[in-house]
């Protein structure tokens, strides 16, 4: 999205200005309503909520439902709080991302530089998985998580992302190194230069900015998994599950407050990654459409 | 047997053959040109004499070994790429010395060898740089640095000039020129831009459709094409090709032609066995240059024989005019001298050589031997 | 005379293979096997686990004998038709405004765009409050004098559906406004300079030129956006739990309860596989034609 800066050549009047203007701060708005709703009562003492206005400022700030959320609420049955969760998330997300990146780089090489009869094939039925809904695969996979000893662990969820994330993570690299000059590997095979030093030293030192996609994507689909989550979990549930959860419990009185601070806690890290990333982001989203 | 042969390969991509039983053998410290049109099969021999490409058939031989199936490195070959390839994330000289560098060599040694080059090819300052900080023409010689610094047996280029301006390819022509007469180092080059071929090599392969049409020295392929293709894809503009028929006259054939004004020219060949040909009809092949104003025709030739015709369109260019004419119904470019006086729609006397013509036997489109 | 590839060649002719092998066999297992295993299941009386007692067609039968299902269908059909529509409008409305040179566009686009970075379970969380008459929307309205304003679609049976629509179209009509902002962004200004001096109007520059060149954007948009709109899971659990009732229930929702809740596991198959192929009836020959046309 950053490098789109042309313009159209339409010229428009003030009055249909005035108009567009007028339409896209009211959108504005409405996106940033939850957010807004969110933070403000998150920092609200619940009977300001139940007993004022959603929309109002706190007029008494607190940070005790944040860290009631974080570290004593009632999740299911034991009053941890999320950070647990958060903890678990941590663990999973991390070497998911890791090691379905490095598969699809990998992979993404082979498809374009080392390219053999069938490998369209293969890329499709790769690029198909990417799309099929988890339902068809859950009953199965629960199976195996299940003999295999995996079932509700960290492990197994990082095995099941890996496993349905490499499509993604193979159509960013195959479409980024398709455009990658295939002279310069035929260059540095004549140079003597085999396989995977080709990969080393010539492809992934350019490979930076599809990295950070590929990263950023697996990152967002991973972190804010629930599907998987919620059929794997186990005793090690994600973030995602643990919110779900908490806001979900139909004992005792619906501390709303703690449970706007749980969602922007479960909503921080891919916040923050898109703020801090937001264009690699964007434009992970597009290369789902498949074209690269 | 050659320093590099190459006998009876063919290419096959599934059921499509490619490249028809190309046989080729290239001296040590040759310069053969591959020239033809795009789509011929040039690279995909290139690449197979580099190893990128599989052979379907036959065999590749350098210096006496066959290399069918030997890694690219093992082939002790270098290549320059059209795009010149060079990797992005190095600097030049980590460019140049990369290859070495995966053969092993010492650093001392690759440092030697690095400077050598940069002095050769005058681009000692632009080591440190990335290729993006390069020009055109400055990658370029990269490029060929990369490959000198192997000090291969062979060198392979795959239309190094076709990314440069016009005026720097003239210049780096020459240069490319230059380096092979100082090194002599066995080179292929590939390019489809026939004054290319032309200029720098000692023989030139003419290829068209996966098959060599023609393998000869410069002014063979010139001045005896062996057939319509290499006569009409060589020299610029190209070989006037006209039907005419064979007639005898005071014991000698000549070739009977009409303009547009219906008018009838019988111009004496200087080939005598066309008198075989009499009553038949040919494709008689005549270049630009070897139809004139009188004043501007060649005086050492034996045979020229002068002719009026009407004239249809000039086109001054700088140091030439050319004129086109109409015979037997097809147009006929003439080249005359910058200053020749001619109108369009007014005839005008020609002088044309009769000794660079060649015929050909319009059955086959091969040309009719001397 | 070495006619056979050298060792270092033949390796190197493997290697790419066996890389790729890996990444292959477990789609072969865990993609394609699975969804085999899933087909063969829906055929069997499975119930709480897997059992392999062959029924036929009984599961299907059952399965669309079931008012639950049924419900889940309506739904999902009426749900997957306004979400992909609104998203589509607001998004080209707003790609559309956001490329007549506005000032703050780059404010504008991150806002627009922020949603699709946060979890369904988050999005369900906000609006389920927001929505909910008790705290939300329509306490706010009363609070702010607006005594007879009433807004109880979220536990209201009829109308609960689509609040999932609202916070459906919330959370990605940004991101297909930036879809569309690229393929306006991609269209070459001179045809449209050239349409104006053909004296065409804004209006019909954007009918009859700009749209029709916006096809590609309009395709991709529509397989993303079917394509969430089918394996909508989590929205549907965090905003409603497909309630109330089984109001809301969608064939996301029905899939998961019958298989691990409620011990139908030969249903629960069966609904996945007809899942799987409606995706398949959009995806396949979208992938078919990218794939073909990047050859
Ligand atoms: N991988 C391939 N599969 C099928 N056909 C191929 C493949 N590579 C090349 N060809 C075909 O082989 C023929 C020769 O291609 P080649 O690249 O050698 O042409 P060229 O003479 O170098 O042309 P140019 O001047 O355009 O570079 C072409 O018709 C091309 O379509
Ligand atoms: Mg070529």
């Amino acid at each position: 999205m950053a490098a789109v800066t042309q313009d159209t050549a339409v010229s428009t009047g003030r009055i249909t200005r005035t108009f567009i203007y007028l339409v896209l701060v009211l959108f504005a708005l409405f996106y940033l309503l939850p957010l807004y709703v969110m933070g403000v009562n998150s920092l609200k003492p619940l009977n300001e909520i139940t007993g004022g206005n959603m929309m109002a400022l706190p007029s008494q700030w607190t940070l005790e439902p944040w860290r009631s959320a974080w570290s004593t609420a009632q999740i299911g049955v034991e009053p941890t709080g999320l950070k647990p969760y958060f903890l678990n998330s941590i663990l999973m997300v991390v070497p998911a991302v890791a090691i379905s990146t490095i598969i699809g780089a990998l992979n993404g090489y082979v498809l374009t530089k080392w390219r053999f009869r069938g490998d369209t094939w293969v890329f499709g039925l790769m690029l198909f998985s990417c799309f099929i809904p988890f339902q068809i695969v859950l009953i199965p996979m629960a199976v195996v998580l299940g003999k295999l000893g995996l079932a509700g662990t960290v492990p197994g969820l990082i095995l099941v992302h890996v496993v349905y994330g490499i499509g993604f993570t193979t159509l960013y690299f195959r479409n980024y190194y398709a455009s990658f000059p295939t002279e310069l590997v035929r260059a540095a095979m004549i140079d003597g230069a085999g396989f995977f030093r080709i990969f080393w030293r010539i492809l992934l030192p350019v490979s930076g900015p599809i990295a950070v996609v590929s990263v950023i994507w697996q990152f967002t689909n991973i972190w804010n998994d629930f599907l998987f989550g919620v059929s794997f979990g186990g005793t090690s549930q994600p973030m995602t599950v643990a919110l779900n959860n908490l806001v979900q419990s139909s004992t005792g009185v619906k501390e709303y407050n703690v449970h706007f601070a749980g969602a922007i806690l479960a909503a921080l890290p891919t916040l923050l990654v898109y703020i801090v990333a937001g264009r690699y982001f964007v434009r992970g989203l597009m290369a789902g459409s498949v074209k690269g | 047997m050659g320093f590099l042969d190459i006998r009876n390969v063919t290419k096959s991509y599934g059921p499509v053959q490619v490249l028809h039983r190309i046989d080729i053998a290239v001296e040590e410290g040759e310069f053969l040109v591959l020239v033809g049109p795009s789509g011929c099969g040039k690279s995909t021999l290139l690449n197979m004499i580099a190893g990128l490409e599989a052979i379907t058939d036959g065999e590749i031989a350098i210096k006496g070994r066959v290399v069918n199936g030997v890694h690219p490195s093992k082939r002790n070959i270098a290549m320059v790429f059209q795009s010149y390839a060079l990797y992005p994330n190095m600097t030049v000289g980590q460019n140049m010395t990369f290859g070495l560098e995966m053969h092993g060599v010492p650093k001392p040694e690759r440092d030697r060898a690095l400077a050598d080059v940069a002095k050769l090819l005058q681009i000692e300052t632009l080591l440190d740089r990335k290729p993006g900080q390069l020009s055109g023409g400055q990658r370029q010689r990269v490029a060929m640095g990369r490959a000198l610094v192997r000090n291969p047996d062979v060198f392979l280029f795959d239309e190094p000039l076709s990314n440069l301006d016009a005026k720097l390819r003239v210049d780096m022509r020459t240069e490319i020129k230059k380096l092979h007469q100082k090194l002599k180092t066995t080179i292929v080059y590939v390019t489809h831009d026939q004054i290319e071929a032309l200029t720098l090599s000692t023989r030139i392969a003419v290829m068209n459709k996966g098959h060599v049409q023609q393998l000869g020295t410069p002014k063979e392929i010139y001045d005896t094409p062996a057939n319509l293709f290499v006569a009409t894809f060589m020299g610029s503009p190209a070989m006037n090709i006209v039907p005419a028929t064979v007639v005898m006259e005071n014991g000698h054939p000549h070739a009977a032609l009409t303009d547009a004004d219906g008018g009838v020219h019988r111009l004496r060949f200087s080939q005598a066995n066309l008198a075989a040909w009499e009553g038949k009809p040919i494709l008689l092949g005549i270049r630009p240059e070897a139809i004139t104003d009188p004043e501007g025709a060649d005086r050492k030739s034996g045979n020229i024989q002068p002719f009026s015709n009407r004239v249809t369109v000039t086109e001054p260019a700088g140091s030439d005019t050319f004129v086109t004419m109409t015979l037997s119904g097809k147009d006929v470019i003439a080249r005359m001298r910058a200053d020749a006086n001619v109108t369009p729609g007014q005839s005008f006397d020609f002088a044309i050589n009769m000794e660079k013509a060649v015929a050909f036997d319009p059955a086959t489109e091969a040309r009719i031997p001397a | 005379m070495a006619t056979e590839a050298d060792f270092r060649t033949r390796l190197q002719d493997w290697l790419p293979k066996l890389v790729l092998a890996p990444s292959f066999a477990v789609t072969l297992l865990f993609v394609y096997g699975f969804i085999l295993f899933t087909i063969v299941l829906s055929f069997t009386g499975s119930k709480m686990l897997p059992k392999f007692t062959w029924v036929g067609f009984e599961n299907y039968e059952k399965l669309f004998a079931l008012p639950a299902w049924n419900t889940a269908i309506v739904n999902i059909a009426i749900f997957a038709t306004l979400y992909i529509v609104i998203c589509t409008v607001i998004g080209l409305m707003l790609a559309i405004f956001l490329d007549q040179k506005i000032r703050g566009e780059g404010m504008l686009r991150p806002i627009y765009l922020y949603p699709m970075a946060l979890s369904f379970i988050v999005t369900g969380t906000a609006w389920k409050w927001f929505l909910d008459p008790g705290i939300g929307l329509e306490r706010i309205m009363h609070q702010w004098g607006w005594e007879s304003f009433s807004f109880t679609w979220i536990k209201d049976g009829e109308m609960a559906l689509y609040t999932i629509v609202i916070a459906a179209v919330w959370q990605t009509s940004g991101f297909v406004m930036a879809m569309f902002l690229a393929g306006l962004r991609g269209i070459d200004n001179e045809t449209l300079k050239a349409a104006q001096i053909d004296g065409a109007s804004n209006w019909q520059l954007y009918r009859r030129i700009v749209i029709p060149l916006l096809r590609p954007a309009f395709l991709s948009a529509f397989v993303i956006l079917s394509h969430l709109a089918i394996k909508s899971y989590d929205l549907v659990i965090a905003l409603t739990g497909g309630g109330p009732g089984r109001a809301t229930e969608m064939p996301a929702t029905f899939m998961y309860s019958y298989t691990f809740t409620r011990n139908q596991m030969g249903i629960g198959a069966s609904s996945a596989v007809i899942m799987l192929m409606t995706i398949a009836a959009i995806m396949v020959p979208y992938l078919y034609a990218e794939l073909k046309e990047k050859k």
